[in-house]
């Protein structure tokens, strides 16, 4: 237990030592929230509430979602696919450890740099320029720690597998191109799931991807209460497992494909 | 002019060695900017319009938009490489060569693959086109063709601009990509649903506006709530070669005042 301690401190390290990376992306991340918080303010000069959403739920929405990009690495994680390229994967395996549990507690450290450095100044910028307003209910705050910390998890299981598809196809960019698109579509990233069509929306909130970014902010926004909440979390659970569970299944198809070059 | 094309066209038949991976990322670019254009649709499902402007109308910013990126990103991506180049030690071959150091990386790094994203704004705009019922005639249909050549170009000069400012930096700044990727952002939407420093700032310094606003509000005839003179409307192609004239001097600068990284 406490090698994986260890391990995530080293992944909270590994990340912070890109200072000045993290601050030109948090730059980036609260940009991009200022010209989608302006969309919707123009937006919802027609309507007054949709789909549950009013017009301070969408700009903290907008606001959350691009710290939370960084967070849950919804856009770019290729560690592992880089090891395996460069043959450190070999080296990795046979260390004494869990090899998905190691590359999990570094996740975790990794996700807490960003939650600092990432996901917090977009907000707090957006908070004062479009003076949004977060609960202070201490169970919602309980809850959203917990939603979070099973969306890393998701996350992970998901990119974990993505990973591992470079010891079948080396290059990993058409598969990053694709399961972007899929992720951030999905994840309810753009806009609220609850903005979908109906039909449709039910569907994408049971996927994985909606267990990674919107659960998260409903919760986070108390859109989510009583039997709705733990409802979410147990599908977050549920996804959290899965995700692991096929993750070790594709390591071991994978363990048995490597052929390690001596000398 | 031949030296640019002769090194483009054996950068395209290296490229096009790997057939299925060229596919698989021309395909991933092309999906890369259709999450966007998703977000709209599925935005314009519940909201009838956007500061007046109907689905068809922001479509067609978006297709002017994306296609002009396009074009710049496909031809003159080399300058988004600067920064390797100057981290390598590369750019030293560049100053050596008995042609001009602009034209090198001009045409240093044309991404053939990025050719999804120039389909992706075509169909965007035919997409735009289908739905509006616009009256053409000629001075339109030349308003048109001259906004999205120099919207890429004015694209071009931010690459530019930002290329030159790495001779100091080294690494590429993430503001860059403001400019770049979020100016693709901010000239999918009408202008003025903009705060007024965000839309001073992008139609005097670094000028955007041209790019899609001021073309389509003349193809469309729409009203001018900004009230800019009407004959900006035609101005994008003087704007976008007086641009490109000052990126010309900023770089001339930078690589001046290249002095290598000692690597």
């Amino acid at each position: 237990m406490r090698l994986y301690w260890e391990l995530a401190k080293c992944g909270f390290r590994r990340t912070a030592i890109y200072r000045s990376a993290a601050l030109s992306g948090a730059v980036t991340n609260t940009f991009f929230g200022f010209l989608r918080a302006y969309t919707f303010i123009a937006l919802y000069q027609t309507r007054g509430e949709v789909g549950g959403y009013t017009l301070e739920d969408a700009l903290a929405f907008t606001f959350i979602t691009q710290g939370m990009a960084a967070l849950v690495a919804i856009w770019a994680w290729w560690p592992i696919a880089e090891s395996v390229q460069t043959g450190q994967v070999a080296a990795d395996l046979s260390r004494p450890y869990d090899y998905q549990l190691a590359w999990l507690a570094q996740d975790y450290g990794r996700a807490l740099f960003q939650l600092i450095a990432r996901s917090t100044p977009p907000l707090v910028v957006g908070m004062l320029a479009f003076g949004i307003v977060l609960p202070t209910d201490p169970l919602t705050w309980i809850a959203t720690t917990l939603s979070l910390v099973l969306a890393v998890a998701v996350s992970f299981g998901w990119r974990f597998c993505l990973n591992l598809t470079t010891f079948w196809w080396i290059d990993h960019r058409g598969i990053s191109n694709i399961s972007m698109l899929v992720a951030v579509l999905f994840s309810g990233f753009l806009v609220p799931i609850a903005m979908w069509p109906d039909g449709v929306r039910e569907v994408v909130y049971a996927l994985p991807f909606a267990s990674m970014v919107a659960i998260p902010i409903d919760v986070l926004l108390g859109k989510l209460q009583g039997v709705d909440l733990l409802a979410a979390l147990a599908l977050q659970v549920f996804w959290a497992v899965a995700m692991l569970t096929l993750g070790r299944i594709v390591l071991a198809a994978a363990l048995h494909k490597l052929v390690v070059q001596g000398g | 002019m031949g030296l640019y094309v002769t090194l483009i066209r054996a950068q395209i038949s290296a490229q096009l060695q790997y057939r299925a991976s060229f596919a698989i990322q021309a395909v991933g670019q092309f999906l890369a900017t259709f999450t966007d254009f998703i977000m709209l649709l599925l935005l314009f499902q519940r909201f009838p319009s956007i500061a007046g402007w109907t689905l068809g109308e922001v479509a067609f910013l978006y297709g002017l938009g994306g296609l002009a990126f396009g074009i710049s990103d496909l031809l003159c991506g080399g300058f988004d490489g600067l920064s390797k180049m100057i981290r390598m030690g590369t750019f030293d071959r560049v100053l050596i060569r008995p042609v001009g150091t602009f034209a090198q990386v001009l045409a240093g790094d044309v991404q053939f693959r990025r050719v999804g994203r120039v389909v992706q704004g075509v169909v965007t705009l035919g997409f735009a086109l289908s739905l509006l019922d616009i009256a053409w005639s000629a001075p339109k249909i030349a308003v048109l063709v001259s906004a999205i050549v120099a919207g890429a170009v004015i694209f071009t000069a931010i690459w530019v601009i930002g290329a030159a400012i790495t001779f100091w930096t080294v690494e590429t700044s993430e503001v860059t990509n403001v400019f770049t990727y979020g100016g693709e952002a901010l000239v999918s939407y009408p202008m003025p649903i903009y705060a007024e420093g965000i839309r001073r700032f992008f139609t005097y310094v670094v000028p955007l506006v041209f790019v899609s606003y001021l073309p389509a509000l003349f193809i469309l005839e729409r009203p001018d709530p900004l009230g800019l003179p009407p004959v900006l409307q035609l101005c994008s192609p003087i704007v976008a070669v007086a641009f490109l004239l000052v990126a010309r001097v900023c770089w001339a600068f930078g690589v001046r005042h290249y002095q290598g990284t000692g690597s």
